[in-house]
């Protein structure tokens, strides 16, 4: 007894201290799971875990002797939650500069930034949304002095060396390029010129070269996959007039194109379809924030999944890192409006990782791929259900991070003098 | 309470005034009139919207003061609640409502609101709602700023929002004025002003006021931001001895000079004269006990500390000092200030005895602040903390309307007061449960299922079709 009470006080410490993860057999075992895969949803069953991966899922697995077993009877088991443009592991503190590796502003990078050299592992942020229920996520560039911000990442919210996935999408975000012309027109001819680049790279490094392209060589250099559509590229557009130029733009060039914002993506739904577009959509987005915003509605969500277009939800602002894991409460948001339930959890779990090329691993409970699984104990998308457990690369993590470290601090207040102890 | 019945007391005095600019009392030795500031130059014109007597029944019913009734039924007539509970005579000539499966409770008061001054459209010409010119800016009135014609009005009112308070911003020391509305569509910002509601003053502590004014004279410390409360503290006091003493040399019979009305100092003096509320935007618990300090310093009453992320910290102090803590359920860490921030800070500051209140400062999140209530009910329950959802819904109602010194007009559901009033879908503590009809003053103001009775701001004509927003 005295021993396990130990072995449950390491695991937690090390789990919080992150770093050393150990893989272990775990089975989940009698719970209600959602697979988002091919066997639907099972009740009574059990959830097989080695290496990191799902090893079997059904209602007859075998569980081996040595494996840690979490009763998950009367839990609902779900795949965990991702995030599809978030901050996470590149900023403690959003607003302030002094914890910021997300922005490549002032500097001579735009494209050619990359968040995988400043992700931060122990963040605090990483294991307080991994508790509410969030396991992976593409973590991206929020700003540059262009056109083009940079690559993020697809991460795991492990808290250990093992957080970096893979590399992700190239973000494209009109905010600092000028006018709607002007902008395109830098987009456009920004593709023109790494296209010449590419093909002229050893003349250009000559010195043979017109002279006046817009962007750097180690800028287009790192624009060249996005062109050969070997990676992905996010363009942040909302209105129904930039989701057209969208659908054109990626006609002409070929890319690999997902669309996020599309805040007005309903009006165009018809023609995300036809260009095979994806978009990523925050349910919340109800407001005429601008003129392109004008016809923003609720219904978004539920409009674009009658229409055929594929889509994932993910809040942004405050919930693009600290509260990123309201992913879950904002798909809520969409069933409250029209969207049928199984999609809304679909559209935070395998569409995401559909959408972003990674659904091998992610975005199902099915075996061989990543063990990134979520306890609860109820309903995932409803505002008063609370995460019981989350396994994340097959780790069973613990529960406890800095805030309820702090609330458990002063839940007792009642300890004079009253101070911190 | 205390502040309360102040408060009761000066809007009956701002009313008596507020007729004239200038009120003029002749003297026997005739020295010319007393000067007496007008305090109510800009009234609500508000007047209830038309309404018959409704009655719903059969519905789950959260009093707004803690009580839950089943198939209860809430009568309303000429605008005011007439009686609620599960034995009810309902007359001949009352339109019913069946309320069968839905919930009915007060409507929801959000205390923190920028509104109609940080409108949508988010374009820079629309940015009014912080004066970030001076860190003393008491002289500037937020409905001033206020543009009736939002489109996030009609947002909050589809959450079940029937009244809020409307701050400028927190860039500044003091900010100025806060205003409180009736959510109601209106050509004018007094076509909205809540009748007889006092004004709020807003503060603001901690990083915002250091940031702007670091490089631009101060403050751009901590330290610097109390000396520069303090300061404006002791010339509003010196205000004060002005008026007192012109006043009594008036009434002595001297032939005394009015002190120069100085429009900063007047509402700083309305502070310390218990007439007009502070709200305080406050994160960290170390600056609310420096805050509650200094009002003890200079005789004046912190009505409610806003955003209070660390209100958990001192959740004993604060019901000790009877000040309001308004909270997000579970925003943090988007500023140092902010780090600190948990998900129960809110069922532990009403656990100690403290006045909890969920405010959104979100045009966004004013839609659904009956969620964010429910995150952190639950959330508390989730630690052994046991309040019921009638007690956690005092959180969005009567104690919003305390905050605002309002709470004998509405925020519950009693008989005489405002029939401001929501019928929910279902269940308010759920993401799936939405506001379905929302009454102000007796008047049916908002009905989901009844598109005539949606709103569509002058800006979104020919942009979008009425009630496509929802």
């Amino acid at each position: 007894m005295r021993n396990s009470i130990l072995k449950i006080t390491i695991a937690a410490a090390v789990s919080l201290m992150g770093n050393i993860a150990l893989a272990q057999t775990l089975a989940i075992k009698g719970g209600t799971v959602h697979t988002i895969g091919k066997q639907g949803t099972l009740s009574n069953a059990t959830i097989l875990i080695e290496d990191g991966k799902i090893k079997a899922v059904g209602q007859n697995v075998i569980i081996p002797a040595d494996a840690e077993i979490i009763d998950a009877t009367g839990k609902i088991v779900v795949p965990g939650s991702m995030h599809s443009g978030s901050h996470l592991g590149l900023s403690e503190i959003s607003m302030t500069k002094d914890s910021n590796e997300h922005d490549a502003k002032k500097s001579p990078f735009s494209a050619a930034f990359d968040v995988r050299y400043g992700l931060k592992s122990n963040s605090i942020v990483i294991a307080d949304n991994r508790r509410h229920g969030l396991t992976h996520a593409i973590t991206q560039p929020s700003l540059s002095d262009g056109v083009f911000y940079g690559s993020g990442a697809v991460i795991s919210l492990t808290s250990g060396a093992d957080m970096y996935f893979a590399k992700g999408p190239m973000i494209a975000n009109f905010s600092k390029a000028g006018n709607r012309n002007v902008a395109w027109g830098k987009l456009r001819l920004i593709l023109d010129q790494v296209k010449y680049y590419d093909k002229n790279r050893s003349r250009i490094m000559k010195g043979e070269w017109p002279g006046d392209f817009l962007l750097s060589s180690f800028n287009m250099a790192a624009l060249v996959p996005v062109l050969k559509a070997a990676q992905k590229l996010v363009l942040m557009v909302d209105s129904e007039d930039d989701i057209r130029q969208a659908v054109a733009l990626k006609q002409d060039y070929g890319l690999d194109l997902v669309i996020s914002g599309a805040v007005e993506g309903w009006k165009v739904a018809g023609e995300l379809v036809a260009a095979k577009i994806p978009v990523i959509i925050d349910p919340q987005a109800n407001l005429p924030e601008n003129f392109g915003k004008v016809a923003a509605t609720y219904r978004n969500a539920a409009l674009l999944a009658a229409a055929g277009v594929k889509f994932a939800i993910s809040p942004g602002g405050m919930a693009a890192n600290h509260n990123a894991f309201m992913v879950n409460q904002v798909a809520g948001l969409a069933v409250a409006h029209g969207l049928d339930w199984d999609r809304a959890l679909q559209a935070i779990t395998l569409s995401p990782a559909q959408i972003f090329g990674i659904d091998k691993s992610f975005g199902s409970l099915e075996k061989g791929k990543i063990a990134n699984i979520v306890l609860w104990d109820g309903d995932p998308l409803e505002v008063t259900s609370n995460v019981t457990h989350v396994i994340v690369n097959g780790v069973n993590h613990s529960m406890i991070s800095r805030r309820t470290l702090l609330r458990d601090r002063y839940l007792g207040l009642h300890k004079e003098p009253y101070a911190y102890h | 309470m205390h502040f309360i019945k102040r408060t009761i007391i000066a809007v009956a005095a701002t009313a008596f005034i507020m007729s004239t600019a200038v009120a003029e009392e002749k003297t026997a030795k005739d020295h010319g009139p007393l000067v007496v500031i007008n305090k109510n130059p800009y009234p609500s014109t508000y007047a209830p919207f038309p309404s018959v007597m409704t009655v719903i029944k059969n519905a789950t019913v959260l009093t707004g003061t803690g009580v839950q009734l089943e198939r209860a039924a809430v009568l309303m007539e000429n605008g005011k609640i007439v009686a609620v509970g599960s034995d009810l005579v309902i007359p001949d000539s009352a339109l019913v409502i069946d309320g069968s499966g839905k919930w009915v409770t007060p409507g929801i008061i959000d205390v923190h609101s920028h509104l109609g001054v940080y409108a949508s459209p988010h374009h820079k010409s629309m940015s009014d709602g912080n004066e970030a010119t001076r860190p003393v800016t008491a002289d500037v009135w937020a409905e001033h700023s206020v543009w009736p014609q939002d489109p996030g009005f009609s947002r909050a009112i589809a959450g079940g929002v029937t009244a809020m308070q409307v701050l400028p911003g927190s860039a500044n020391l003091i900010g100025g004025r806060g205003v409180t509305l009736k959510n109601v569509p209106s050509r004018t910002r007094e076509g909205m002003k809540f009748p007889g509601a006092p004004y709020g003053l807003k503060m603001a502590c901690g990083e915002n006021p250091k940031r702007v004014y670091g490089k631009k004279g101060g403050p751009s410390t901590r330290m610097a931001n109390m000396a520069g409360y303090r300061k404006a503290w002791i010339k509003a006091r010196d205000y004060k001895n002005k008026w007192d003493s012109y006043a009594r040399a008036y009434n002595a019979g001297e032939d005394a000079k009015a002190p120069t009305q100085d429009l900063e100092l007047d509402t700083l003096l309305g502070v310390l004269e218990g007439e007009i509320l502070i709200h305080n935007h406050c994160y960290r618990a170390d600056e609310m006990v420096s805050m509650m300090n200094m009002a003890h310093e200079f005789n004046y009453k912190i009505s409610t500390f806003h955003h209070a992320v660390e209100s958990y910290k001192i959740a004993d102090i604060l019901a000790k000092e009877n000040v309001c803590s308004a909270m997000w359920s579970d925003w943090w860490g988007f500023k140092l200030e902010a780090f600190d921030g948990v998900d129960e800070n809110i069922p532990m500051v009403a656990q100690a005895g403290a006045c909890a209140i969920v405010h959104s400062d979100d045009p966004t999140g004013i839609q659904r602040l009956n969620q964010e209530a429910a995150k952190a009910w639950a959330d508390g329950k989730k630690v052994g903390i046991d309040i019921t959802k009638a007690e956690a819904f005092t959180w969005l109602t009567l104690n919003a309307a305390k905050a605002l010194g309002i709470d004998d007009k509405t925020g519950s559901l009693e008989a005489g007061k405002m029939a401001d009033v929501v019928v929910w879908s279902g269940d308010p503590f759920s993401v799936y449960t939405l506001a379905e009809k929302v009454f102000i003053d007796g008047a049916l103001l908002y009905d989901r299922n009844d598109p005539d009775t949606y709103w569509q701001s002058d800006f979104e004509l020919g942009h979008n079709s009425k009630g496509a927003h929802q």
